[in-house]
């Protein structure tokens, strides 16, 4: 391979990798963000995501709504199921169980809940393709070629990633799920809602699994297992420390790009490696994660 | 006065565990009553089913004439019934200012919460040198010091305060039973939980001993100070 070829593939992993790094990044926010302040990983992250996207193409192409009823609507379906789950599911489970490991196996059980649902509707029987909303015509940047349909999902996720941000670190609710995060005990007596903070957290948490399946679904087929994308996000959320949300979204544009280049660069054939790869090399370099700050010992 | 606080004949259980039983105490408007007792003999649990945090299983906790035995643990903040836990329960990450903050989180009175945030700084000088920094880089005596201050920026009637003494040298100790005491001279009502029963006996009027989660003696702090159970027990001669 000459310099100037592997100038262009490094260009175009790059453009790729931060691409579909945009969905995992999202993922790897929506799972972090429950675990910082639930302590739950929450293994149905994927399905969640995949199920949104089943309710956008129910609507938008089965019922033909107008997308600007489709694009809310799917958004507030997923914040419902999520702040509903965590309300009548998590907060029964952890009333009976007070070991952490019923709650995550709660979450194991809602992602095969909605796979059963999208499969039961029929509608994940053929893979099926969300039509794209924006140009896929190429246009070049440097000697990478992308297209509208890539620089809207770069751009809605670094927008939403953001605005995430400045609620989480700026706002009182932000504060509110930090404290919950650092001290749950602590919380409840300065007078928070744990209830409400959490069933809030995990709707917003769906809500972004929402937009990354809105997002990337014009670009994948769609079938009831295109949750598995989940593995990459809880790659990306490893990466960055599990614990830290600008590390779930360093680590998801990590984990895309290191995805793409291997394919460019190796061969497609070990993409599916690339991510533990990366995770390898991490946790060896930097146990802690890239963002994990220092380690810590946790009395239980 | 009347009572602020009334607990009558009230259980708890952690799970299948009980842990109280048939607890009764009053707590008059203005006073500071203080709880006593050994390790494990119910104490922090008693605050905590007032905090509501603890499930009650039998009894009742009257609360300004109002039932709050089975009310949400928000809803008893709002209403000013505040706990100062042991244990440097701070948000250990952010800042003391915004360990302040979280404290009035329940209220929108901005005028209000900046008059208790002056006053919070006037009882502990040290908060205010210290507003930047990390909660959980302070020492234990301040980290105790915020715990009060987060307290009382919710603007408290009633302070739940558990094991103030804890881990603090006798100085601290000290600073910090003056300022309770300057509190309650302030208006405050308080529960005071505590093991170093000798300093307890000395600053609250009156005193329940609690033993295996059941009311063992009560009576006039003065006078238990000069029972003779209680000094061999808990007074050390």
């Amino acid at each position: 391979m000459d310099l100037q070829v592997a100038l262009i593939f490094l260009q175009q992993g790059i453009a790729s990798g931060l691409v579909s790094g945009s969905v995992y990044a999202l993922l790897a926010l929506a799972i972090v963000v429950i675990f910082k302040t639930s302590d739950v990983p929450n293994f149905a992250q994927g399905e969640v995501f995949m199920a949104a996207g089943y309710v956008a193409l129910y609507l938008f192409v089965f019922q033909k709504m107008p997308i600007w009823v489709v694009l809310p609507a799917t958004l507030v379906v997923a914040f419902l199921a999520m702040a509903l789950f965590r309300r009548f599911v998590l907060d029964q489970v952890a009333k009976s169980a007070k070991d952490l490991v019923y709650l995550v196996i709660a979450t194991l059980g809602l992602s095969y809940v909605l796979k059963g649902l999208v499969r039961r509707t029929g509608f994940g029987d053929t893979p099926r393709s969300f039509p794209a909303l924006v140009s896929t015509e190429s246009v070049m940047i440097g000697q990478a070629s992308v297209t509208m349909l890539d620089l809207t999902i770069f751009g809605t996720a670094v927008t939403v990633m953001a605005a995430f941000f400045w609620m989480f670190n700026y706002t009182k609710t932000g504060r509110v799920m930090r404290a919950v995060g650092m001290n749950p005990k602590a919380a409840q007596l300065v007078g928070v809602d744990l209830r409400r903070c959490h069933m809030l957290i995990w709707g917003l948490s769906g809500g972004i699994s929402a937009i990354a399946a809105l997002l990337i679904s014009p670009k994948i087929l769609m079938t009831a297992d295109m949750g598995s994308i989940v593995m990459l996000a809880f790659a990306a959320a490893i990466v960055g420390g599990f614990s830290s949300l600008p590390g779930a979204v360093v680590g998801g544009f990590v984990i895309g790009i290191v995805e793409n280049m291997v394919g460019l660069f190796i061969s497609s054939r070990a993409i599916v490696l690339a991510p533990f790869l990366a995770i390898l090399i991490v946790l060896v370099l930097r146990p802690q994660g890239l963002f994990g700050g220092k380690l810590t010992i946790k009395k239980v | 006065m009347g009572d602020l606080l009334e607990i009558d004949g009230m259980s708890a259980a952690y799970g299948r565990i009980q842990a109280l039983s048939e607890v009764s105490l009053k707590v008059p408007e203005g006073a500071i009553v203080a709880l006593l007792g050994s390790n494990g003999a119910g104490k922090s649990t008693t605050l905590s089913t007032v905090s509501r945090l603890v499930p009650v299983t039998k009894g009742r906790i009257r609360f300004a004439g109002e039932e709050i035995q089975s009310w949400a643990s928000h809803k008893v903040v709002s209403a000013g019934v505040l706990q100062v836990p042991e244990g440097r329960e701070v948000f250990r990450d952010m800042s003391v200012r915004e360990n302040l903050d979280m404290g009035a989180y329940r209220r929108n009175d901005s005028a209000g919460i900046r008059r208790d945030l002056d006053k919070v700084f006037e009882y502990f000088p040290k908060l205010q040198e210290r507003l930047q920094q990390k909660a959980g880089t302070l020492s234990g005596g301040e980290q105790q010091m915020l715990l009060i201050g987060r307290a009382l920026m919710a603007g408290p009637r009633l302070l739940l305060l558990d094991e103030p003494s804890l881990g603090l040298s006798p100085v601290l100790v000290q600073q910090i039973f003056a300022i309770i005491e300057r509190l309650n001279k302030d208006g405050l009502t308080i529960l005071l939980v505590e093991q170093n029963a000798a300093i307890a006996l000395g600053c609250s009027t009156y005193a329940y001993i609690l033993e295996n989660g059941e009311m063992a003696l009560e009576g006039a702090s003065a006078k238990l100070r000069e029972d003779d159970s209680v000094r061999r027990t808990y007074l050390g001669g």
